[in-house]
């Protein structure tokens, strides 16, 4: 895989998880879920994957994360976005955004 | 965002135990709450804790990714990898040290061997243009007329400038310990020619080539600082030079040396005045020296001046023949080059060797640590996070190793100065050379990197699960082996090939102890007595002055007899007189017979203890007034009287062309000698004549003492310098030198190759050994379920041990069989150093394959045995 894709995947699934968090705070499993049930299936997010997404995000500052009760009384680590973490939101959804149209234009190029 | 991620860094490596127990809990909730969701739709609570193990992928595996993307990880583990490294080598000690110790032997011995021929060969000289340096010889290696040297420098055109060297060995007196010094008389071309600017003053001009202008010397900055103390105002002042003034116009940098193959010692340099014997065309005494003029190869110089000697020799029939242009370096180092190379080659094989050995060593732990990678693999081990902990270890063992080998190197480059050949050149310009460590120090941590890797890489195609289920031995485990073996047999080549060469070595050096000297060199203590700057010296006074000297000499008591020569066998120089035997046609000029010319007092021979075949020895009855006598050599008798009597026949050493017939100093042969060796160890005998001092006086300003002593002569040279002091102060006393020790020089380069060559060979034997001992170790171990059912099946214990013997042999066969041949074809590169053997010698070669045979049994039998030993029932349990 050429780095050029890992960025852009890297870069989506971030995104992904930032707009899950966009909301309200939630924990690693409920971040999944979010996601699965935002794209209805067609992104599963796996632990593999999630955990060191989540851990580099707060390492670089997009995220703050707490120990809070679930709700079938687990102890578990909540996740929410800081202002840079929404910042950075903003910014991957205008990326994208860019990105799609040049994509959707190159597609319907004839 | 950067200060974040620092933070966060520091946050790493300091609250390192709080961050690993809350990652364990995070995912071990995801987990729990993922079962809690699969329990909730309706799941059984065992299949839903499975269901989410399963999904989740191993809660190790998930810390480790998360861990790895940290900030700080690559330093974290490479520190941790380090440690871990250190833990494994330090718990198998015995394995490290031979690892270290085989990269430090190889990476030390190589460093050494490789800046020595840097340092030797390759460097050019310390001259300007140095390449563009020759040297005018006879035969390549002899001195020239100073008629000839006059002819040339005006005839030929190849070269940009030419000048002659004198050997001159003056006497300085007229300070506090008269001493005898190395020097030249040379044209006033040569010091400008080498482009070496004087440190203080100038060098001496064209018109100090006047007879009578003479007198000027530059000094060596040794002796400036020796004799002077290093006063800058030294320049005019007078010394006094075999009894004459000279005074100082120049002292030369330090570190100047001339001439660079022969009298190398000089420290004095002065004008050489021909004078009258400008004209001469014997007395062969000049060195030549010349820088080839610009555009002109050393083929172009060759032709000229052998077009040149030619023409000469048409018209002074007999002279000109067989000068030789050589280049100067190649005469410095040319004689060394054959040894130099061949143990480089040495010391590149004895790294091969070390690096095949440590790659053994890291294979067969890989193999052995097989299991442990599985198990940390399954653990969540990554590939890459493998693949830096097997590096770690190999940096780590090739680090030590290239240490370790830095530090033999420095030491033995002090060694090879210290213990080394005598009289190899520039070796006090030999340094440890950067680029050669660097070189052998990649080539180490290469070995360690290449086959340190080797089980991580294969940890990372096999299967984790099917490697534990096969209890660690792994899939391709062949091919490995086949590796292994490939090893043992180049090593076995390698080794047999070191072994032929010290083999010859060895024999060459049995060889050169066994030739007879012709003389007995135990208990014979010489000095060189020089009478230059004494009065004594004055014609006529210097015979009584030798004959009370022997007497006083006689008289100290360890002193068993005592004699004195011009030049000792061996040491110094050999004068060639050409003779003319009385009855015989006179032979055309320059094919007369030449014999070696020495000057003798009587006891020279009895305490030399050369026996006399024939007739007599010198005796104190050869005075001046008597007729006129010489001793031969038993080669010249049989060369000239094959069947005669030689005793009463007589030769000349005047020209009959020349000198009238009346006139002739007829010389009778009053005995016989045997056979010396002359200035080198080796060399055929050829013709020799020894005369009477008393009745050829005054022919050389010095003479060598020779003295026997009835203890270790050594203790004795005091009181016999303070007995000829007591005869005259004015004298000087130099070269004071056992006979022993000067045949220990003559054959140092041999015994020095020998011993190298033989402790390179030791080297490669036991690496050898360590090698196959491993490799029939593993295959053994491989092979238990194997021997097991063939033991179950009705195989003795004698079969089981052939069978791996067997498979032990066929590996070193194949090497020595393989060495064989590439020794066959390198011994030849040793032609010129081995003496009384032949470089493809088959006993040598023999011996060298059966001392390795043997080894090799020995290091196999131990796993063979240990094959014997298994029990099948175990074996097969094992399973």
């Amino acid at each position: 895989m050429s780095p050029d894709q890992t960025n852009l995947l890297q870069g989506t699934l971030d995104m992904m998880i930032l707009k899950a968090l966009a909301l309200s705070e939630m924990h690693g499993l409920g971040i999944s879920r979010r996601i699965e049930q935002i794209t209805q299936g067609t992104f599963q997010v796996k632990p593999g994957s999630l955990f060191p997404a989540l851990h580099r995000m707060e390492e670089q500052g997009w995220l703050v994360s707490h120990w809070g009760e679930s709700d079938n009384s687990r102890r578990a680590k909540y996740y929410k976005l800081t202002s840079a973490g929404r910042r950075q939101l903003e910014a991957e959804t205008r990326r994208w955004g860019r990105i799609a149209l040049a994509i959707t234009r190159t597609l319907e190029a004839s | 965002m950067v200060l974040s991620r620092l933070t966060s860094l520091l946050r790493n490596l300091l609250d390192q135990q709080r961050q690993e127990r809350e990652l364990d809990r995070e995912v071990r909730t995801y987990e729990l709450l993922l079962a809690d969701e699969k329990i909730r739709a309706g799941m059984s609570p065992c299949e839903a804790h499975r269901q989410a193990r399963l999904e989740l992928g191993g809660v190790e595996q998930v810390k480790e990714q998360v861990r790895e993307m940290r900030a700080g990880h690559l330093l974290e583990t490479l520190w941790q990898d380090l440690r871990f490294g250190l833990r494994m080598l330090r718990k198998n000690l015995a394995f490290t040290l031979l690892a270290v110790l085989a990269l430090a032997l190889g990476v030390g011995a190589s460093s050494v061997m490789f800046s020595a021929v840097d340092s030797i060969l390759l460097r050019p000289l310390p001259y300007r243009s140095a390449d563009r340096l020759v040297v005018i010889l006879n035969h390549g290696r002899g001195p020239i007329a100073p008629a000839n040297y006059v002819d040339w420098k005006a005839q030929s055109k190849s070269f940009e400038t030419m000048g002659a060297a004198e050997y001159w060995t003056p006497d300085l007196t007229g300070v506090d310990r008269p001493s005898r010094l190395w020097a030249l008389r040379m044209t006033s071309d040569i010091l400008p020619m080498l482009g070496v600017p004087a440190m203080l003053g100038r060098f001496f001009a064209k018109e100090e080539e006047q007879g009578g202008h003479e007198y000027e010397v530059v000094l060596s900055y040794g002796l400036w600082q020796r004799q002077f103390g290093g006063d800058p105002g030294v320049l005019g002042r007078q010394i006094s030079l075999d009894g004459k003034s000279y005074a100082i116009v120049g002292v030369m940098p330090a570190g100047f040396k001339f001439a660079p193959f022969w009298a190398t010692k000089a420290e004095l340099w002065a004008p050489l005045a021909l004078g009258p014997r400008a004209t001469q065309r014997g007395g062969n005494s000049l060195r030549i020296f010349a820088r080839l003029a610009p555009g002109v190869g050393l083929a172009d110089a060759r032709a000229e001046l052998a077009t040149t000697t030619a023409r000469l020799e048409q018209q002074y029939p007999g002279t000109n023949r067989d000068a030789q242009v050589v280049p100067l370096k190649e005469k410095v180092v040319g004689r060394i080059r054959p040894a130099l190379l061949t143990m480089q080659l040495a010391v590149a094989f004895v790294l091969l060797i070390a690096c095949a050995n440590v790659a053994h060593m890291l294979l067969a732990r890989g193999a052995a640590r097989a299991g442990e990678v599985a198990v940390r693999s399954a653990l969540g081990a990554g590939r890459l996070r493998l693949l830096q902990q097997f590096l770690a270890e190999s940096l780590i063992l090739a680090t030590a190793g290239g240490i370790l080998g830095l530090l033999l190197a420095a030491g033995g480059i002090r060694a090879l100065v210290v213990f080394g050949p005598a009289d190899v050149p520039r070796v006090d310009n030999v340094s440890l050379d950067w680029r050669v460590t660097l070189f052998t120090l990649s080539v180490s941590t290469l070995t360690g990197v290449i086959f340190g890797l080797a089980p991580a890489r294969r940890a990372a195609r096999i299967d984790p699960a099917e490697s534990l289920k096969e209890g660690g031995r792994s899939g391709d485990s062949t091919a490995r082996h086949r590796t292994r073996s490939l090893l043992v047999v180049t090593e076995f080549a390698l080794a047999l090939m070191l072994l032929a060469g010290a083999g010859l070595m060895l024999r060459t050096l049995l060889a050169l102890q066994a030739i007879d000297p012709g003389f007995d060199p135990h208990n014979v203590l010489t000095m060189v007595v020089s009478t230059s700057g004494s009065l004594v010296s004055a014609p006529g006074h210097s015979d009584g002055f030798y004959h009370e000297m022997l007497d006083q000499v006689r008289a100290v008591p360890s002193v068993v007899s005592a004699g004195l020569t011009n030049h000792v066998p061996l040491a110094g120089d050999i004068w060639g007189y050409p003779f003319w035997i009385e009855g015989q046609s006179i032979p055309a000029p320059g094919d007369e017979p030449d014999a070696a010319y020495r000057l003798v007092f009587p006891g020279y021979f009895k305490t030399m203890a050369m026996p006399i075949l024939r007739g007599r020895p010198i005796e104190d009855s050869d005075t001046a007034t008597a007729p006129h006598v010489v001793v031969i050599n038993e080669y010249l008798a049989r060369r000239y009287w094959p069947d005669q009597d030689p005793i009463g026949k007589r030769f000349t050493l005047d020209n009959p062309a020349k000198v009238a017939a009346k006139k002739l100093n007829w010389l009778t042969v009053v005995g016989v000698v045997k056979n010396v060796v002359r200035s080198d160890w080796t060399a055929l005998p050829e013709e020799e004549i020894f005369l009477p001092y008393s009745q050829n006086a005054g022919v050389g300003p010095y003479m060598t003492l020779v003295a026997r002593t009835s203890i270790d002569p050594s203790p004795s040279a005091e009181p016999i310098e303070n007995a000829i002091w007591s005869v005259d102060r004015d004298v000087t006393i130099s070269e004071v030198q056992t006979m022993s020790a000067v045949i220990a020089r003559a054959n140092s380069q041999a015994r020095f190759d020998a011993v190298l060559l033989a402790t390179f060979a030791a080297v490669a034997l036991v690496m050898s050994a360590v090698g196959i001992y491993g490799v029939m170790t593993y295959a053994v171990a491989r092979r238990r379920h194997e021997i097991g059912v063939r033991m179950a099946l009705g195989a003795s214990r004698a079969n089981v041990l052939a069978n791996i013997l067997r498979e032990g042999m066929a590996l070193a066969l194949a090497g020595s069989v393989s060495g064989i041949l590439g020794g066959l074809i390198l011994s030849r590169l040793m032609a010129t150093l081995l003496y009384g053997v032949r470089p493809g010698d088959p006993l040598t070669f023999g011996g060298a394959a059966a001392l390795l045979a043997i080894v090799a049994l020995a290091a196999c039998y131990v796993p063979a045995r240990d094959a014997t030993h298994v029990d099948p029932v175990v074996a097969l349990r094992h399973e």
